[in-house]
């Protein structure tokens, strides 16, 4: 399914006085996998919350699979359109044992949509596919950096959302478990999916990215590959340094 | 959360619960029980249980902290004062005291069926869940939270403590509604009554016990478990929590008009007091003191405080506020989980706090 | 013909005439003085009709009799009431302080043959009482006495000398009882059987209006004249009327001079919620006791000043600013150096912390100096008012609360904008870890922000010392309207906490005399709800992100 599954169209954002994302346009099609990258407080995160519900825009739309405007739309409406988002801080439930988290995720609602055993078949392939499937009965709480990570993005994906998009990532992961993910992001491309990953991990980008996006300042510095990311003299003064 | 047959802390309770209500229940006919005296303390320590555990599952699991719980005890004393006055009148005939001193000469219409106690429980529900429906639709669909709800539910309370105390109501103004009489048919000042209420709270005690748990093993309890460590996660996965906030608000405050409703027969009495701001946070401090998001910690808090509580009013009724100060900021500082930490012999160092077992997830 | 020497003669012959002619006359004129004199006490002694016409005579010497004249009067009056005038042979004796004395000459003179005292009818009584009074009024030397005089006359206006009142004003000497003498005139005025003059009087009247005023010409619509003299009726309408406009316009103002008052009051308790909830997300449930313990502490130096230093007792509320400033403040810091910085990212823990604390301390206050109010002595400088317009004073009390939540405004805004304490406060309340991370010292911050928080609140407690009562319960009454005052204005701005206290104030003071004190606090949390629909944040709040 070709098609843009996010078309992000002029926002703008403000907290008080202090102007977050400034007249941003972007867009997103389905089958790729964007990374948006640049320097702290360029309204990265921000973006991610426009697109979830979390933030408002003052002015601009979201248009989601040219159909759904986000912004007139509440976080769980989102959600259940096919929006899912890990955060930036791995978000996951301390009272809560990992099957519990990829059960919830894979609900996706309150109305049941899947027979419990369709539910069983996902929360196990989910499981397979994030490692963790030997701790499923372990709470959430005692599990190590890396894999409440994984957890988190186990939860997103399980409900086959059509827009995923990951905070980053790989924050605080090491090399080995790093490499993991690139694995699993690269499994979770699909054409009917858009993947965008917000990150500072250059090599990782490389790795998972089609193109990229550079914000500085709320607004789009640079948009391509990453090669000529990693180029651009005006990307490589404001962020990627020399 | 772990299955009831091995949760060995809540057996333990509910076996001492079961246990207490039947020595109740026998010493109405043996005289060599329990006192009259005692029961009540130990029903009116029930019904506080009761109270407590309707704040542990809005404050403990769901993590929105309520300091205007009094408010739907209150509208369950009420109630029960009406269903008793009401019971009385057509009984003996006569009109309450505090009506006579107004120059009524009968039962205003709006008390009409009161005189029937199933009628009583359901206008005492279904006032609660409209009261507790509209505020709790009105804040959480605006997100209106944290610390900010907090106060709002104290001036909720405020308010409704000084609409009670005006005297031109109809509910008896500062001085309340007593002079119960009859209930259910006997007399309710009598020994055999006395006990046997204080055993039906104790019985209702076990069975709001049971239900919680179930209700929190249930796939509910686990989404409220999620809804209270992450609102925020579980919103952006697709779930709609208005609605589990509003349901678990209702519930919360209909447990707390039920606890209300077992209360006031046992305490003879009901006024405007019991919606003083000071003792709805006092409802907290009982499940912080215990130990919040087991059920068990606001049981042990709620019957600890109150029996302190009890004692001192009648050995050093001076004493009282210093040791209740006290003992908060004891566990405010040492044990921020309640007694729970007591239990497990984990103490917090000043200056950071240790994260504990998951299944007390560390609320804000 | 005549020689010189006749008209010599006839000049001797003349002066000589005239020396006797005047001679005989100073006597005659003495004679033809004591005449009405002598007149008036045969009167006296004369029959029921006779003693009605003395009593008139009386009183009219109060209006226009010289002053000797009127002296010699005023013992008479009060004799024929008191029984100590005795009528015989050669006219009258009246006791006196210094014995029996002739009535006309007041020579002193026993009672003669067929003496007897006059007996007064009950119409005469009356007449005899206005006399003395109007005597009294006129010509007594003791203030005290004139004041009495003329409140015997306010209650009998009518039948008076016209401009009895008029004159007693003119010549009397004190302020006060000259301003009550007008005032009775113009109430006699009113009931005065000349039109142009109650015309006058109504007009008069409605120059200061208020309810006395009010009060004063509403009975004129029934009067006669009302329905009789359309230009009577007219001036009354129009005295009503603008009487009705500068009672409401004083009403109001009123209205908002207390809304203002109370609004900072409400200020200055909030400023301290405000500032500590921004910055450590705290939320003091002890404010309210530090509200109480400034106030308290106010009164110990109000005791203090008594015992060692009397003369300066009136200064004790200015004496005591510094003190109730720095003890508040200490007691804050104590609170956060002890108790809250081990919760500073716990919220809920803080608040049932802070509320024991609370506990504590009204327990604390009860046991030490009882429950009682406290009294404070009024000083000069807040005693009284200015009478503006209708009903309306402007106390001076309610205008030092105001002042001082202005200054304390004034200084806190400075602090916060100009001094580095104040960025730092506001650096640390908008992101904490970042302004760790670059050094500000955050631990002394919140301590002194604190310590500055709780110091508002105790200046706050020694503002309303003069205007609310003072005991160890007070600062519970001020606690959940300082909370509205926070959320309603949005957290951490000086700004919102200014506009929500008086929005919160002005609201509760207007409504409170139409509905009560409990629809006015039902309807602001109403309110507050609803608004906090709209914007959940509250008026000013800093917005942020998710952290």
């Amino acid at each position: 399914m070709a098609g843009v599954a996010l078309l992000v169209d002029n926002i703008t954002v403000e907290f008080g006085s202090f102007r977050a994302i400034d007249a941003l346009s972007l867009a997103v099609d389905f089958g790729e996998v964007r990374a948006v990258i640049g320097p702290n407080g360029a309204g990265k995160t921000t973006l991610l919350d426009v697109v979830s519900g979390i933030a408002h825009p003052k002015h601009g739309r979201v248009i989601f699979d040219d159909t759904t405007d986000v912004t007139r739309s509440s976080e769980s409406d989102i959600a259940r359109a096919g929006i899912r988002r890990k955060f930036q801080k791995p978000s996951i439930f301390e009272g809560l044992n990992v099957h519990q988290h990829i059960a919830i995720g894979a609900q996706g609602g309150w109305r049941r949509s899947l027979l419990p055993g369709e539910l069983a078949t996902r929360v196990d392939e989910v499981l397979e596919a994030i490692g963790l499937r030997d701790l499923a009965q372990r709470s959430a709480a005692e599990l190590g950096h890396g894999q409440k990570q994984w957890l988190e993005i186990g939860m997103v994906l399980a409900s086959n959302p059509k827009v995923l998009m990951l905070d980053e990532p790989v924050a605080g992961l090491t090399d080995d478990e790093t490499e993991r993910t690139v694995a699993l992001v690269r499994g979770l491309k699909r054409a009917d999916r858009a993947i965008v990953i917000v990150e500072h991990d250059m090599d990782f980008v490389e790795k998972v990215a089609d193109r990229v996006t550079v914000l500085h300042e709320g607004r789009t510095l640079f948009e391509g590959s990453m090669a000529h990311a990693r180029a651009d003299e005006r990307v490589i003064d404001v962020y990627l340094g020399r | 959360m772990k299955p009831l047959a091995s949760d060995r802390p809540f057996l333990c309770l509910l076996l001492i619960v079961i246990a207490v209500a039947l020595l109740l229940a026998g010493s109405v006919f043996n005289s060599a029980g329990l006192s009259p005296y005692l029961a009540n303390a130990i029903g009116q320590l029930a019904a506080f249980a009761v109270l407590a555990i309707s704040l542990d599952l809005i404050w403990g699991y769901l993590g929105i902290l309520s300091l205007g719980h009094g408010l739907f005890f209150g509208i369950g004393g009420y109630v029960v004062a009406m269903y008793l006055l009401k019971h009385s009148y057509e009984v003996t005939g006569r009109v309450p005291d505090f009506m006579q001193f107004m120059g009524w000469t009968e039962l205003p219409f709006y008390w009409a069926g009161f005189g029937f106690f199933p009628y009583a429980l359901l206008v005492a529900v279904v006032v609660t869940l409209l009261v507790s429906g509209v505020f709790g639709y009105v804040s959480f669909r605006s997100r209106v939270g944290g610390v900010y709800f907090a106060i709002i539910t104290q001036a909720l309370v405020y308010v409704a403590m000084l609409l009670m105390y005006r005297n031109d109501t109809g509910f008896g103004g500062n001085n309340g509604m007593t002079g119960f009489t009859v209930a259910f048919g006997w007399p309710v000042g009598s020994g055999g009554v006395v006990i046997i209420m204080a055993a039906v709270s104790v019985l209702v005690l076990g069975l709001t016990l049971l239900s919680c748990r179930f209700l929190m093993a249930s796939r509910f309890g686990v989404m409220i478990v999620a809804a209270g460590d992450d609102e925020v996660r579980l919103r952006t996965l697709g779930y709609d929590t208005l609605r589990l906030k509003l349901a678990v608000w209702c519930l919360s405050a209909v447990i707390a008009a039920v606890a209300g409703m077992l209360y006031v027969p046992q305490v003879g009495i009901i006024n405007p007091r019991l919606l003083a701001p000071e003792l709805s946070l006092e409802i907290a401090v009982w499940v912080a003191i215990g130990g919040r998001g087991n059920l068990i910690g606001a049981v042990i808090g709620a019957v600890l405080v109150n029996a302190i509580k009890f004692w001192l009013s009648a050995a050093a009724p001076e004493l009282w506020p210093f040791i209740l100060s006290g003992l908060i900021v004891l566990i405010v500082l040492v044990f921020p989980n309640g007694l729970i930490d007591l239990a497990k012999m984990k103490l917090v160092r000043p200056m950071g706090v240790k994260r504990i077992a998951a299944e007390t997830p560390e609320l804000h | 013909m005549l020689a010189r020497g006749y008209w010599s003669d006839m000049m001797r012959r003349t002066l000589g005439v005239a020396a006797i002619l005047i001679a005989a006359w100073v006597p005659a004129a003495l004679v033809a003085a004591e005449a009405p004199r002598a007149d008036l006490v045969g009167k006296l002694c004369g029959d029921t009709g006779a003693m009605g016409e003395g009593g008139r005579t009386l009183t009219a010497l109060a209006q226009d009799g010289s002053p000797d004249d009127r002296k010699w009067a005023a013992p008479l009056a009060r004799a024929m009431i008191d029984r100590k005038l005795t009528c015989d042979a050669g006219g009258a004796v009246l006791i006196t302080a210094e014995g029996s004395q002739d009535a006309v000459t007041r020579a002193p003179r026993t009672a003669g043959e067929r003496d007897r005292q006059p007996f007064l009818s009950l119409k005469n009584r009356a007449l005899f009482e206005t006399a003395a009074a109007t005597l009294q009024l006129r010509t007594a030397t003791d203030l005290g006495q004139r004041a009495a005089a003329l409140r015997a006359l306010e209650r009998q206006t009518s039948g008076l000398p016209d401009r009895l009142f008029e004159i007693a004003a003119e010549e009397e000497s004190d302020a006060g009882l000259k301003a009550q003498i007008l005032a009775t005139a113009q109430a006699a005025a009113l009931n005065s059987t000349e039109p142009a003059k109650r015309i006058r009087a109504v007009r008069h009247i409605s120059t200061t209006p208020d309810r006395r005023a009010l009060a004063q010409i509403r009975p004129m619509t029934t009067d006669p004249a009302y329905a009789a003299n359309p230009e009577f009726r007219s001036a009354v309408d129009a005295a009503i009327s603008t009487i009705n406009r500068g009672i409401l316009t004083g009403d109001v103002l009123a209205a908002l001079y207390n809304g203002f008052s109370f609004a900072s009051i409400l200020f200055m308790a909030a400023i301290g919620l405000a500032v500590i909830f921004g910055l450590m997300g705290v939320i003091n449930l002890a404010q309210g006791e530090m509200i109480m313990i400034g106030a308290y502490v106010t009164w110990l130096v109000q005791e203090g000043l008594r015992h060692l230093a009397p003369a300066l007792l009136d200064w004790y509320l200015v004496i005591a600013i510094p003190i109730a400033f720095v003890v508040t403040a200490a007691i804050g810091i104590a609170l956060e150096a002890i108790l809250l910085r081990h919760l500073y990212k716990r919220p809920l823990m803080s608040l049932l912390a802070t509320w024991a604390v609370s506990l504590f301390l009204i327990n604390l206050v009860r046991v030490t100096f009882g429950t009682q109010n406290l009294n404070f002595v009024t000083p000069f400088y807040v005693t009284g008012g200015v009478p503006v317009i209708g009903d309306f004073i402007f106390t001076w009390n309610r205008m030092f609360a105001i002042a001082f939540a202005v200054v304390t405004l004034a200084i806190t805004s400075g602090l916060m904008r100009l001094t580095p304490l104040g960025l730092n406060i506001r650096a640390v309340t908008q992101n904490r870890t970042m302004a760790a991370c670059i050094g500000i010292p955050v631990r002394r911050i919140d301590m002194l922000a604190f310590g500055l928080g709780s110091g508002l609140a105790g200046l706050a407690g020694l503002a309303l010392a003069p205007i609310y009562s003072v005991n160890p319960q007070m600062g519970q009454n001020f606690i959940i309207d300082s909370f509205m005052v926070v959320v309603l204005g949005g957290v951490g701005t000086i700004i919102g906490t200014v506009v929500a206290a008086l929005g919160i104030g002005q609201i509760n003071v207007l409504i409170e005399p139409l509905w009560g004190a409990v629809a006015a606090k039902v309807i602001v949390l109403l309110m507050i709800i609803t608004f906090l629909q709209w914007r959940p944040e509250g008026l000013f709040a800093i917005k942020g992100r998710r952290k």
